[in-house]
Parts: C-alpha cells; sequence; structure tokens
C-alpha cells in the first residue's frame, strides 16, 4: 500500500511545485495592474471619420497624457474617462514621426514612472494595460519579441520594441509596464493577427516631450547626410557616408562622401541601421560631434543640426489648420548639448 | 266589333265623358313622370346606381382611343411617376445615417502615405469634426488599434 501512494504523492507535490510560479507571476501582474490602473484613461474624440475612442496614461501629477498618434493625432474634441467622470482634454502635442500625441487635462492627476526600455531585453515580461473595445481596462502579460528597426521593408524612425501582447482594439496608446511598474513603451499598432504589437519605447516619446518643454514644438533635427553599407569594415563600424546634401549642417562641418562613420552624439554606429536610433534623438539646434574614420585617421566634427525638412514641412502645414495648437519657439531657451558618455573633441 | 252595336258604342263613349282626368293633370304630366322616375331609381341600392352610371358615362366616351397605345403607355408613366415621389417622399433622413458603413480604422490611412525622401509622414490635410451630433448615439465609436505604422523612414538619413 506504501509503495502504492508513492506515485501518487510525487505527482501531487510536483504539480504544487509547477503551480507557485504561476501564482507568483499572476499576483504580480496583480500587483502591477492594481498599482497602474488608475493612471490609465479611456480616451474619446472624433475625427473625419466617425468618433473614436483609444487608450492614454498620465505621465506626470499634473494631467499630461501620452497616447498613440492614431488616438489623440489628428482628432478634436477630445475627453478622457478619469475617475468616473469624463474630462475635456486639449492636444498638446501631435508628432507623425514619433506616433505619438500628448493630450492634457486640466486636473491633479495620479502617473506612471518612466522606466528604461534600453535595460531590457528579449523574453523580458512586460503588462500592457489598455481598454479594448467598449470594456473596463484590462491587463495583459507578454514577453518583449525583439528590437526591430524595420518592418515589412521599411525603417522605422526609431528602434521600435516587439512585444507578444495580445492587443485589441482600442488599446492604441496603451502603457507597456515592466515588472516594476514603470512605463517602457507606448502601444502603437498591432501585427496582422494581433497576437503581437509594436510599441514606441517611452526615451522616443520622452524627447518629444523635452523638445515640448524645451521649445514649445517638436523639434527634429538632421544633419543631411546619406548612409549606405560600406563594403570593409574599419574600426568596427560599416556605415559610409555617401552624399552630403547642399546647404546642410553636413556640407558646412567637413565630412566626406566615403567617411566611415564611427558615433553621432553619444550614440556609437557600427552599421547604417544604427544611425536611425542616432538621428531620431537629435533636436534642431544640437550641437552634435560626429566622428568618422577616413583612410587610417579618426576625425571628429561639430555640426549644428537644422530642423528636418519634413519636419518644418508637417509644422508649416499645422500652423496654417490650427494656429494656436503649436507654441513658438521661445527666445530665452538656447538649445542644450547632448551629455556625451565620451566627449570627443574637435580634431581637424 | 259585330257583338256591339252602334247604340252600345254610343253607350260607351258617353260614360267616357265622365271620366275625365282632373284638372291640371295634362299640365303636371311631365313632373309627374320624373318623380316617379326618380323615386323607381332610389328603390335600387347605392353601388347599383353608382355602376350604373359609370356604365352610362363609360359608354359616353369613345373607349376605342382611351385603350389606344399611346394612351396606356401614358398612363402607366404617370403611375410609376406618382408612386416613385410617394417612396422617396416618405424615406426617412434618419435612416441614411443609420446605414451609413462604419469607417474602419485601416481605413484612415488609406492614401495618406507618402515615401517622398527624406522622411515618410502622413500629412493631416482634413479639418476635425465639430459636430458631433450628426452622429447617432447607438453608433459605437472606432476603437482604435491601427495595423501599420503612421510614418516610415524612407532612407538611412541623419
Amino acid at each position: 500500500m506504501r509503495w502504492f501512494l508513492i506515485p501518487f504523492l510525487a505527482v501531487a507535490l510536483s504539480a504544487r511545485a509547477e503551480d507557485q510560479p504561476a501564482s507568483a507571476i499572476s499576483h504580480e501582474v496583480k500587483d502591477i495592474f492594481d498599482h497602474c490602473k488608475r493612471a490609465v484613461v479611456k480616451i474619446h474624440g472624433a475625427d473625419e471619420h466617425s468618433e473614436l475612442s483609444g487608450t492614454g496614461f498620465f505621465i506626470d501629477p499634473t494631467g499630461t497624457i501620452y497616447t498613440a498618434y492614431s488616438v489623440g493625432g489628428e482628432g478634436s474634441n477630445f475627453t478622457i474617462e478619469f475617475d468616473g467622470k469624463r474630462l475635456p482634454a486639449r492636444q498638446l502635442v501631435t508628432d507623425v514621426r514619433s506616433g505619438i500625441a500628448i493630450l492634457k487635462v486640466d486636473a491633479a492627476s495620479p502617473s506612471l514612472p518612466v522606466g528604461k526600455s534600453e535595460n531590457m531585453e528579449v523574453t523580458t515580461p512586460v503588462i500592457a494595460i489598455g481598454y479594448p473595445l467598449d470594456l473596463p481596462e484590462t491587463p495583459s502579460l507578454g514577453l518583449i519579441g525583439g528590437f526591430d528597426r524595420k518592418y515589412l521593408g521599411y525603417y522605422f524612425h526609431t528602434t521600435h520594441l516587439r512585444v507578444n501582447v495580445a492587443t485589441q482594439r482600442g488599446e492604441a496608446g496603451a502603457p507597456l509596464l515592466n515588472m516594476k511598474g514603470e512605463v517602457v513603451g507606448i502601444v502603437a499598432f498591432t501585427l496582422e493577427n494581433n497576437s503581437s504589437c509594436y510599441a514606441l519605447p517611452i526615451e522616443a516619446a520622452e524627447k518629444i516631450r523635452s523638445d515640448f518643454l524645451r521649445f514649445g514644438e517638436v523639434r527634429h533635427g538632421w544633419i543631411g547626410a546619406n548612409l549606405m553599407q560600406a563594403l570593409d569594415t574599419k574600426a568596427g563600424s560599416s556605415a559610409e557616408v555617401t552624399e552630403i546634401l547642399d546647404n546642410t549642417p553636413a556640407a558646412n562641418c567637413g565630412i566626406h562622401p566615403g567617411d566611415i562613420l564611427l558615433q553621432v552624439g553619444r550614440r556609437e554606429i557600427h552599421q547604417p541601421d544604427d544611425i536611425i536610433d542616432a538621428s531620431f534623438f537629435i533636436s534642431a539646434g544640437d550641437n552634435v560631434p560626429i566622428t568618422v574614420m577616413r583612410g587610417d585617421e579618426r576625425l571628429t566634427f561639430n555640426a549644428q543640426a537644422e530642423l528636418h525638412p519634413t519636419t518644418e514641412q508637417v509644422q508649416r502645414i499645422q500652423r496654417l489648420q490650427h494656429p494656436l495648437m503649436i507654441a513658438q519657439p521661445g527666445t530665452n531657451q538656447p538649445s542644450l548639448p547632448l551629455s556625451l558618455e565620451k566627449a570627443p573633441e574637435r580634431t581637424p | 266589333m259585330e257583338e256591339f252595336d252602334n247604340n252600345e258604342i254610343g253607350r260607351l263613349l258617353r260614360l267616357k265623358r265622365y271620366e275625365q282626368p282632373p284638372p291640371g293633370y295634362f299640365e303636371n304630366f311631365l313632373h309627374e313622370f320624373h318623380r316617379r322616375q326618380r323615386d323607381e331609381l332610389l328603390r335600387q341600392p347605392l353601388w347599383k346606381i353608382a355602376l350604373g352610371r359609370a356604365q352610362d358615362f363609360m359608354m359616353s366616351l369613345n373607349v376605342a382611343r382611351i385603350a389606344s397605345y399611346p394612351v396606356a403607355v401614358t398612363a402607366v408613366l404617370l403611375c410609376a411617376a406618382v408612386i416613385s415621389l410617394k417612396i422617396y417622399q416618405t424615406t426617412p433622413a434618419p435612416n441614411v445615417a443609420r446605414l451609413s458603413p462604419i469607417v474602419p480604422a485601416q481605413q484612415t490611412t488609406e492614401g495618406g502615405w507618402s515615401l517622398a525622401a527624406p522622411v515618410s509622414t502622413r500629412i493631416t490635410v482634413s479639418q476635425p469634426r465639430t459636430h458631433l451630433s450628426t452622429h447617432r448615439t447607438t453608433t459605437p465609436p472606432r476603437y482604435v488599434l491601427d495595423s501599420m505604422p503612421v510614418s516610415y523612414e524612407s532612407s538611412l538619413r541623419f
């Protein structure tokens, strides 16, 4: 009889041992959900097609809300559901390049702490809290599936987080949280079967907010050079400058076609794709050090970034349509230099 | 005639001399005739009277002409026009809004992509809606989650 019971006991104990991690994850997710859900709001608005509904979240205690551009970018008459009330919200910033919009309500609010997506890696667990369809706030647990710069043959403006979180319609703009309850991304769009989604890293959204705080508008910067894959790798990089556009900072700072790009601002460049993130975080007016390899010589140039031509075009159109939406840059807000991990000196 | 002799005939005629109609009989004869005719008519049911009059009216018309092809076509066209006017006038306006399809989220980017260098963006050219009252309260909103990014980088530039 005793020998007969041993297998049953072994099976029962192993099942209990397997339950414990699942239970721990469940409790952890529940804690984060309970702690963060008050800062996640449902956003209502209307555009030229119909009324729309999406998700957003408070990023500071003064009622500033991050959401996706598809929710808050092109609509109007925004309201949010918060604490059982509907509050009117206004657009502060819309940026088609990053794919986010920033709204504001005149109310004190809870806010989510900002984390670092740079500290995450593939398989790191994350939680999204959104409002699917007309349902209440809903947590979804998933894993980081990848850090992608390219999707269906096109480049993103900055690296996006591919997340194995099943999102539904209505959850665009939802916060992506790490297991500390910190925001690491904003749900931007879904993959084909809704089993995964792409999220904008929170650092990119913070860059947009920083631009707005500094200049009163989003100021994507650029230098004016084209890159492609070099045949050979030099000093660990294969990003070759192929073209310098006329009347751009690149034309004036001294870099030449054929230079191998090693560093732009604080970002090291190893391959042409690396320029995507380096470029996205440049603001117009920034003094950007650019390190290149020319022959066997390592050179560093300083270029003053100018307003990205496409940004300039979009802002001109937006000013025509909504003259009061974009604040004019202040005259007492000088550009701030990038803080470099390794400050290269100007060598030429 | 042989049964009656002249005397007997004379006697009968003398008797008839006392069978005169009352005074004014001949003057009122026509009026009395019409009155009796109307009385006879009113003894029939109303539907029979109407039918008879309709038959009289139809008989008074030229039936062959009415049945001719152009007249028949004209009558059909007139009927069709009247019926169609009735249909369009009775369609209530709110049904149009209710039957109009809900625009799916993907259509917001339709035709809005621009891959022009150096950065492709979707440019807003439409004015925001201001009159929400045009939407029926029963129409659900568009729950947003696109399946594509709002813009792409067209080339590796910085």
